[in-house]
């Protein structure tokens, strides 16, 4: 679960010389939000996104019609783009969660994969998501219950216990600090092939534990 | 957990290499020829696309469009070529060679072609990196090191400091293949990587291209004319027929459904392993691939289609959809398709008897007892009291009884060619003798009388060095009737246009030079000058590996019909396993100069097995995606005939010898004996029979029933 295993190898990417004009057209044709910057041998020289395509009506303001025109078929994406020292990157052999924390912490939905400065990939929320996804088995039926236990030692372990001896196998787990609820841990379990009473019945005796959400997911 | 992301992924992927309508031309002296047109693909990240047709398709040129490596007077017509997005097509040198820059790599079929034979691999490998991520050289050097790790290139640091010359074939290969992953290309053009190798080898490389498909999700764009090497690689295949793409779909869809009968000819005209001559028949497709300076005003494939109709030859037929994702370029595809299916069925039934194979035993008509050739190479240091010796042929006996076939299949250097060359008389024996219908034979063909010489005729692989380019054919092919006076002096011409009738080919070929000929035609002319003088064995080296499939269905065949004709035995061989199933009553497998193993056809390919023979059935390609065919695969290259491994010869290589106590020490010691499995069946190995019976068939048994 490294980022080089998630991300999109070989991605789109654009020349420095690239028009401004021409990379609106080819984000937009290829649905792209974000288009690495790229010279000689692949190296990352910087990022466009969207937005650093919007161009800042205020440096327009005192130019007439012709000579927007003009402003805009010489600009380049080296002229507008975040150049590669500000651009948040990644590597390959970060697990994924370090990289959903780095996007995270610097609020922004792309990170390029780089070796060595050379990009290699790139890894978007949608793979995060994508991940998370799998991770919990969206998409597979089976029961799925949330139980809230103190934050303490040994509870997940009295849980998995409660399950596997009723022969049932885990699909997926995860688990998080219950929100609003300091010193209690919320535990996301999946069951495969069995009815949701069964499950309700046999994790309501697992002592401290509180069944706080269950459904057919 | 799931291997696929279900209800996620990027809705609408950009595929690596979209090709919309291609046209390619070329300026030549009959003014601008087009020799590819509205050709149409897309290879998605990590798939693989293969291209598939005889040569002169278009193929090659399609991967030298997308590389803008057309040459002076070649020029994209039209058509849109979309790499990652964006067009390459009408864009000037310096603005492509930055966008296609190292994203796009390419593998030709000749790796000497590639590599610079005055540089070490590790210099020409290591300057990749220091031009294009200008890498500091140590650092370079090391990925470099990695890299060749990973294409499984043995002893990577030694091979680094070799020269190309220094390294086979195979490994030479792979140290391309390397060198073109080195940049992580999205793209990579194979143009028949695997064709100049031995099918060991080439099977090792199929795998090999798999493998790092998987680790560096690039798309590949594959071009070969064999099905077999089609079949294991592609995901999708193209099918390519005079600069047009006929058919496009899934590759297991284009194997089970072929929907075009140029596909459905293709595939009808290659033998399948476990396919034998007494049971079926190769359908050649007739004619040959038009000139593109002279196609057909309708249908391109029409001349030549056994499904043609009135209105093929008005107009071109449009690509039309026939299921999801199959496109074929014909009026009556669903014709073809179920059509297809019987004929295809009609191939693999057992029935369908052509020939009644001569079990009754026959008298022997060759006998090679114990033949050895050597050749002395000049000693390495000058005063050394022993001559080094090259054993070519070490000790090799068999009998072949008239008017049967003998195939002899084995790697390149086994010295199957050695072995036929001592028998018609141009390698001097250096020890052990033949006899050929009761006289001596182990003097050199100057010393053999002219009647003994009549009688053994050979066809070489390659008919432009047999025929003389200055002499006509009909010239060519009376020489032997004259020389050895087979008929009257005023009846030869008749004679010739007999033969020349009897190789499908009219009277009108009589004036012509070789140059004016196809391949196909000249090597039908060097059969009939082999068999013109009527003798009673005939050699084959290779006939059939120059030539495209279409042809060598047609060659084969006719060869066949010339045996039950006038009864001429044969020994024939091929590097091809199926061609050799197909033709040969027995088989001998060679390995470094010697049999390892000799039998009836059927014998060879069903268990049991030599080691050996089952690597080389494990390694031939299939062309049906769905057969199941287990991996066998040897590892290094045939050692050196100067210094054959003691014991077995194979044991450097058997993949069997831990079946033996002690992990087969006794190989390493002792040459092994012959064991018989039944009188005429006789394998050369120390592991005992009944262990080598258990063999599991390395081709799965319903899929040899089929075949």
């Amino acid at each position: 679960m490294l980022v080089r295993d998630y991300m999109t190898r070989h991605p789109l990417m654009a020349d420095p010389d690239m028009s401004v004009v021409e990379a609106r057209r080819f984000m937009g044709e290829n649905n792209l939000r974000h288009l690495p910057v790229v010279g000689e041998g692949k190296r990352l020289l910087g990022l466009v996104t969207r937005q650093t395509l919007l161009v800042d009506p205020g440096r327009l303001g005192s130019l007439n019609v012709w000579e927007i025109a003009d402003y805009l078929s010489r600009l380049t994406l080296k002229d507008v783009m975040v150049p590669a020292d500000e651009v948040i990157t990644v590597g390959p052999d970060v697990p994924v969660e370090e990289a959903a924390r780095t996007m995270v912490e610097h609020r922004v939905g792309c990170l390029p994969v780089v070796d060595e400065n050379i990009v290699i990939g790139i890894i978007t929320e949608v793979d995060l998501l994508a991940h998370l996804a799998e991770m919990m088995a969206a998409g597979v039926p089976a029961v799925r219950v949330t139980v809230r236990m103190p934050d303490v030692r040994g509870e997940l372990a009295k849980l998995v216990t409660a399950v596997s001896a009723q022969g049932w196998g885990i699909l997926a787990l995860g688990g998080a600090p219950a929100p609003r609820k300091p010193g209690y841990w919320d535990a996301v379990v999946k069951i495969r092939g069995i009815a949701q009473k069964e499950v309700v019945t046999a994790l309501s005796q697992v002592e401290g534990h509180e069944i706080v959400d269950v459904r057919e997911a | 957990m799931a291997t696929e992301r279900p209800g996620v992924g990027s809705p609408r992927e950009v595929p690596i290499l979209r090709v919309e309508n291609l046209a390619i031309s070329y300026e030549t002296r009959y003014g601008e020829v087009t020799a590819v047109r509205d050709v149409s693909f897309e290879i998605g990240r990590g798939e693989t696309l293969g291209i598939v047709g005889e040569s002169g398709c278009g193929k090659s040129t399609v991967a030298f469009g997308i590389v803008n490596f057309l040459g002076r007077n070649g020029r994209i017509v039209s058509g849109r070529i979309l790499f990652q997005g964006q067009d390459l097509v009408g864009r000037s040198e310096r603005e492509l060679r930055r966008l296609r820059g190292d994203r796009i790599a390419m593998v030709y079929q000749d790796p000497m072609q590639a590599l610079n034979p005055s540089l070490r691999i590790g210099d020409q490998m290591a300057e990749v990196l220091i031009v294009h991520r200008r890498m500091k050289k140590d650092e370079a050097e090391e990925r470099c090191i990695r890299m060749l790790e990973r294409v499984y290139m043995p002893d990577p640091a030694n091979v680094m400091r070799r020269y190309p010359h220094q390294l086979s074939g195979g490994q030479q290969q792979r140290v391309v293949i390397a060198m073109a992953l080195l940049n992580d290309p999205a793209l990579l053009i194979m143009d028949e990587p695997s064709t100049a190798l031995d099918v060991t080898v080439e099977a090792a490389v199929l795998d090999l291209i798999n493998d790092l498909q998987e680790e560096f999700d690039t798309a590949i764009m594959y071009i070969s004319h064999n099905l077999g090497v089609i079949a294991r690689v592609s995901d999708k295949v193209a099918v390519m027929y005079a600069g047009e793409v006929v058919e496009r779909a899934a590759a297991e869809e284009i194997f089970l459904h072929p929907s075009h009968p140029y596909t459905l000819g293709l595939m009808r005209c290659v033998p399948r392993l476990g396919m034998e001559k007494a049971s079926s028949y190769l359908h050649p497709i007739r004619g040959r691939v038009p000139p593109p300076n002279r196609l057909p005003p309708g249908c391109v494939f029409e001349p030549r289609c056994d499904f043609a109709r009135p209105e093929c030859a008005e107009r071109r037929p449009p690509l039309k959809r026939l299921t999801d994702g199959h496109w074929v370029r014909c009026f009556f595809a669903d014709e073809v398709a179920s059509k297809g299916q019987e004929a295809l069925a009609a191939r693999w039934r057992k029935e369908a008897t052509v020939h009644e194979p001569q079990r009754e035993p026959t008298e022997t008509i060759l006998t090679v007892q114990d033949a050895r050739v050597y050749y002395s190479v000049p000693a390495r240091r000058l005063f050394s009291r022993e001559k080094p010796v090259v054993k070519a042929v070490d000790g090799v006996s068999f009998h072949v009884p008239k008017q049967r076939t003998l195939g002899i299949v084995g790697e390149s250097g086994c010295g199957k060619s050695t072995l036929v060359r001592a028998i018609i008389g141009l390698e001097k024996l250096s020890g052990g003798g033949m006899e050929f219908m009761g006289f001596d034979i182990s003097v050199p063909v100057s010393k053999r009388d002219l009647d003994l010489i009549r009688n053994i005729q050979m066809v070489f692989q390659n008919p432009d060095a047999t025929l003389n380019p200055s002499f006509t054919v009909g010239f060519q092919i009376a020489r032997p009737l004259r020389r050895f006076r087979a008929v009257p002096k005023d009846r030869v011409k008749d004679e010739v246009i007999r033969l020349l009738n009897l190789m499908k080919l009219d009277a009108s070929y009589y004036d012509r030079l070789p140059r004016q000929l196809s391949g196909g035609e000249k090597q039908r002319v060097a059969i009939a000058r082999a068999i013109a003088a009527r003798p009673e064995l005939v050699l084959c080296d290779e006939p059939v590996s120059a030539l495209d499939v279409s042809v060598q269905a047609a060659v084969l065949n006719l060869l066949l019909e010339v045996q039950r004709e006038l009864g001429t035995t044969m020994l024939f061989i091929a590097h091809d396993l199926s061609v050799v199933r197909f033709f040969c009553d027995d088989i001998a497998v060679m390995y470094l100069g010697q049999i390892v193993e000799i039998g009836p056809a059927e014998a060879i390919y069903a268990p049991p097995y030599h080691p050996y023979t089952e690597a080389l059935l494990s390694a031939v390609p299939i062309p049906d995606p769905t057969a199941e065919q287990r991996q066998i695969r040897l590892s290094g290259s045939v050692p050196s005939a100067l210094n054959p491994p003691s014991g077995c010869r194979f044991h450097t290589r058997c993949p069997r010898r831990e079946w033996l106590p002690d992990g087969g020490r006794i190989c390493e010691v002792e040459p092994p004996p012959w064991q018989a499995d039944t009188e005429e069946h006789r394998i050369l190995c120390h592991i005992p029979l009944e262990q080598l019976r258990r063999m599991e068939a390395v081709v799965s048994e319903e899929v040899r029933d089929a075949g």
